[in-house]
């Protein structure tokens, strides 16, 4: 088959192709998020090609739904909390794993805490952006795509990968782990991500033949999708391929467990995510840039059992990840990152839940880190009009350590200029 | 360069008709492109496309950049409604389709009323002990959509479980709603979208994922009012943070209702199960202060008053009209294009069957422009697998199928329900496609011929990969798999 090179060898033609859609995303996403494209393609290689060769990683793991920061990290000495939530506030206040006297960890934060105490987690308080966005998919947007305007439409690591990493043949790049689609902090028409739900179903039913017709098929693909297309099955092809290499060097040193009975979300996988980005990383794929989502953080309703299940599941997955790396030698390079699309009105609504909020707690975690808590507390007694927590600390100050600090990326190539550092990086890559 | 153009072939066939004069599906469209017997003469004369014959299904082509639309053909352009109003067609209902030519097709699927999907049983008496099995629930509904004589209404229930969303893991299977949900936007499908919007609002299963249900004038739950205005209406960007919170108070006061085994359930023996199927108001649940200002307007709201209000806003037409257009006609509409249906949608009263009628018959319904522009759902993706195959029986296949293509039923990712077109493309879905399309070829026990596959399924527009990976395919099985796993039947 003449397709054994084809993936990394796209013409001229076939990013002008790409360019279509690009053109039909671009007004879909005026039209509303939910038409924003998946637009991923590989692309042609320019000269820009400016490798970074380092062996950082990044996990981003999103808490989808808005993360309510104040059950999080919690404010241990505020009456504030208690009046504005008669019924949320006693119990996580009562059991919460102190940090200092005055926060604590949700009491199922038990694995964080410990990875706390080994100064192997920072947390960043009162994260957000100015005028705060109470839409799901606003807001969703604004994280992903690094900016607040919403004008931007490719994904932050999306345009890292394009802007400065040299996917040429390596799909595996970035991958999200346990999803179907292309997470929009992935997303960049000139770099290609790879999806993969299970690795276990990662493959072509019917084998090799199917796969080489499968892949002629997909060839020079017609019309605006076409692009997308060709490229969906020339990354599956060669992920499988990956796949099939990294499976013989990776035994889980850890266990991952899905078991508990989490059924807010059907983004409910964390684990066996998690476990998959343990096997990409530990294989020696050279995976920079992975995603992973939990969701059911949308907590307006019985929040109190709600949130602390997701918490404990958070933390065992969390847990077992870096038990895992640490067992294979392989967590020094490793960060992963929580984000979340905003934060929870700090007054509980009469579903004993709490409505959208602005800002919130970000965790940083892994032997990169300078462990302790950074940012500023939410200040309950000074909250903006809309009764919600005012920020401290712009999203794009933690984007900006994890980019520059920790990959040694330029980030001001992304983030379209330089914020300033929260210096949660404990010996920045390029800073002396 | 044309890829393949049927259109001009088509028009050369002015003979092709059964003794009734009705057209024949076989004798048009095989024709139309000198296909059936083109394949079968590549496949005789052994044909090797990677050597560089020209593949006789169509002109050997190296390059383009988009399909050569042949919506000029009125066949096409019935086959195009079927794909996109109806799960693709049957055999039969291809031919009869064909045979009535497409302003009798249209105003078929816009006037026949909904078939009823039948009984789910054990559906109205759910309960903790007895719950809904999700996966039985979603056989249920892909049968039917299998089915049914009235696959349009299929389709449009479909449309609006991905606008008006929920999903079984908030809602749960301990009761009837999710099921009840379910034949309720099926009943008001293709009604008035006015009344519409209020069996959503006070519907129990809605009630419980937005959380209306346990909303109350004092300590209002926003959820359901700021999805009603961001995506059931009006968008993002067309109100603002206050009107959610007004919406929030004038909204509350419902509960759902309770059914006998609820009642048990709950181990309230002596309260009285509600006959009602939807929300009950209950007046001291509800806000109980001075007027308040929504949307521009200040006064008393009440639940009727607060979506007259919303439908009264110049926003709320073209989101709807947008949100139609999108899934069933063209990925980007132009605004001259919402705006105009937006116009004729509220002055039928918001007629969803003129709305439909109105697309279907829209000139940019038949434009070049809108040809294999959306990408097929998965849901449609396998049901109109089947239904080409004829293979009814074989539902579980597709049930299985649907988790790696992202869509399983009653259980979109987000209030944002469904992913749209390009949303639908990445690594892992279009794998998980090509497999399904593999592993149903080789459960179905008995294939229908595949001369014609192509275009019946793909209206012989082929690109030429797969032009000529048809024409060195020996067997019905390859072809099959390769016409369903084609990147011409992910589209619509």
């Amino acid at each position: 088959m003449t397709e054994e090179h084809g993936i990394n060898q796209l013409k001229r033609r076939d990013f002008l192709r790409a360019g279509l859609v690009f053109g039909a995303g671009a007004a879909g996403l005026a039209a509303g998020y939910a038409a924003v494209p998946d637009a991923f393609a590989r692309a042609v290689y320019a000269a820009k090609e400016q490798g970074i060769t380092n062996d950082k990683i990044l996990v981003m793991v999103q808490l989808a739904g808005g993360n309510d920061g104040l059950r999080t990290v919690v404010p241990l000495q505020d009456p504030k909390l208690h009046d504005y939530r008669p019924r949320l506030a006693a119990p996580s206040v009562a059991q919460a794993l102190a940090l200092s006297s005055d926060f604590g960890l949700n009491q199922n934060l038990a694995g964080v805490k410990k990875l706390y105490d080994q100064g192997r987690v920072a947390i960043v308080q009162g994260v957000g952006y100015p005028n705060p966005v109470f839409s799901h998919f606003e807001s969703i947007r604004i994280w992903e795509t690094g900016d607040p305007t919403r004008r931007s439409i490719n994904g932050w690591l999306g345009q890292l990968a394009a802007k400065q990493y040299d996917t040429l043949g390596h799909p595996l790049t970035g991958c999200a782990c346990g999803a179907t689609d292309v997470p929009g902090a992935l997303r960049d028409l000139q770099a290609t991500m790879t999806v993969i739900q299970d690795p276990k179903n990662f493959g072509f039913t019917g084998g090799d033949p199917v796969e080489s017709a499968v892949t002629a098929l997909y060839k020079d693909t017609p019309g605006i999708y076409g692009a997308l297309f060709d490229t969906a099955i020339a990354t599956a092809k060669d992920t499988i391929a990956t796949l099939k290499t990294a499976s013989t060097k990776y035994q889980p040193m850890a266990t991952y467990s899905d078991k508990a009975k989490l059924v807010y979300s059907s983004k409910n996988q964390l684990a066996s995510a998690l476990q998959l980005a343990a096997e990409l990383i530990v294989s020696g794929t050279g995976v920079k840039l992975l995603h992973v989502t939990l969701g059911g953080f949308d907590t307006h309703y019985t929040e109190l059992n709600r949130h602390d299940d997701l918490m404990g599941y958070f933390d065992q997955a969390v847990s077992a990840f870096f038990e895992d790396l640490d067992a294979h030698g392989m967590a020094g390079n490793v960060l992963l990152a929580t984000w979340s699309e905003f934060g929870r009105r700090p007054k509980e609504n009469a579903s004993g839940g709490t409505d959208h909020g602005a800002a919130s707690p970000v965790l940083l975690i892994g032997n990169p880190v300078q462990g302790g808590l950074y940012g500023g507390a939410p200040n309950l007694s000074d909250l903006d009009a809309t009764g919600n927590l005012k920020y401290n600390v712009d999203f794009r100050s933690v984007y900006q350590e994890i980019l520059a600090s920790h990959l040694g990326a330029d980030a001001k190539d992304v983030l379209g200029a330089t914020f300033d550092r929260v210096p949660f990086i404990k010996s920045a890559v390029g800073v002396s | 360069m044309p890829w393949m153009a049927i259109e001009s072939d088509a028009r050369k066939l002015p003979t092709a008709r059964r003794a009734g004069g009705a057209v024949t599906r076989r004798a048009v469209l095989g024709a139309a492109i000198a296909g059936g017997a083109g394949v079968a003469a590549a496949r005789l004369l052994g044909l090797n496309p990677a050597a560089g014959t020209a593949p006789a299904l169509g002109k050997r082509v190296s390059g383009g950049t988009d399909w050569i639309s042949p919506l000029g053909n009125e066949n096409a352009r019935v086959m195009q409604l079927l794909r996109r109003a109806t799960f693709g067609a049957t055999p039969a209902e291809l031919d009869k389709a064909l045979s009535d030519g497409y302003q009798k097709t249209v105003d078929r699927l816009i006037e026949t009323p909904a078939a009823k999907a039948p009984v789910f049983p054990g559906g109205d008496a759910a309960s903790r002990g007895a719950p809904l099995k999700v996966v039985q629930l979603q056989k249920w509904w892909l049968d039917h959509m299998l089915s049914t004589p009235t696959p349009f209404a299929e389709r449009m229930t479909m449309f609006w479980h991905g606008h008006f969303t929920s999903d079984y893991r908030k809602v749960g299977l301990q009761d009837p709603f999710v099921y009840w949900q379910n034949l309720t936007w099926r009943d008001n499908a293709l009604g008035d979208f006015r009344s519409f919007l209020y069996q959503v609002t006070i519907d129990p299963g809605m009630l419980r994922y937005l959380d209306l249900g346990t909303s109350t004038g004092q300590a209002p739950n926003e959820n359901y009012a700021r999805e009603l205005m961001e995506l059931f209406t009006m968008g993002a960007g067309n109100f603002a943070e206050d009107d959610v919170r007004a919406a929030a108070r004038a909204l509350a006061g419902w509960r759902e209702p309770r059914t006998a085994a609820m009642v048990m359930d709950a181990k309230q023996g002596n309260a009285t199960p509600d006959t009602s199927k939807v929300g009950i108001f209950v007046p001291n649940r509800a806000y109980q202060g001075g007027p308040v200002t929504f949307l521009g307007k200040t006064g008393k709201f009440d639940t009727k008053a607060v979506l007259a209000q919303i439908v009264a806003q110049k926003a709320t037409a073209p989101y709807v009209v947008q949100r139609v257009l999108i899934n069933f006609a063209l990925p980007n509409p132009p605004a001259a294009t919402v705006s105009r249906l937006a116009a004729g949608f509220v002055k039928s009263g918001w007629s969803i069957r003129q709305l439909m009628h109105d697309v279907f018959l829209s000139d940019e319904f038949k434009a070049a422009s809108s040809y294999r522009s959306l990408v097929k759902q998965p849901v449609e993706l396998m049901v109109h697998a089947l239904r080409a195959l004829g293979a009814r029986d074989q539902s579980a296949i597709a049930l299985r199928a649907a988790s790696g293509m992202g869509q399983n039923l009653f259980d979109p990712p987000d209030v944002g329900g469904w992913p749209l077109n390009e949303s639908w493309i990445s690594s892992n879905t279009v794998l998980a496609r090509v497999n399904f399309a593999t592993s149903l070829i080789a459960a179905v026990k008995s294939l229908p011929p595949a001369t014609d596959a192509h275009v019946h399924n793909l209206d012989g527009v082929l690109s030429p990969a797969t032009a000529s990976l048809l024409n060195a395919a020996s067997t019905d099985l390859d072809r099959w798999v390769l016409v369903l796993a084609s990147p011409e039947f992910q589209l619509k």
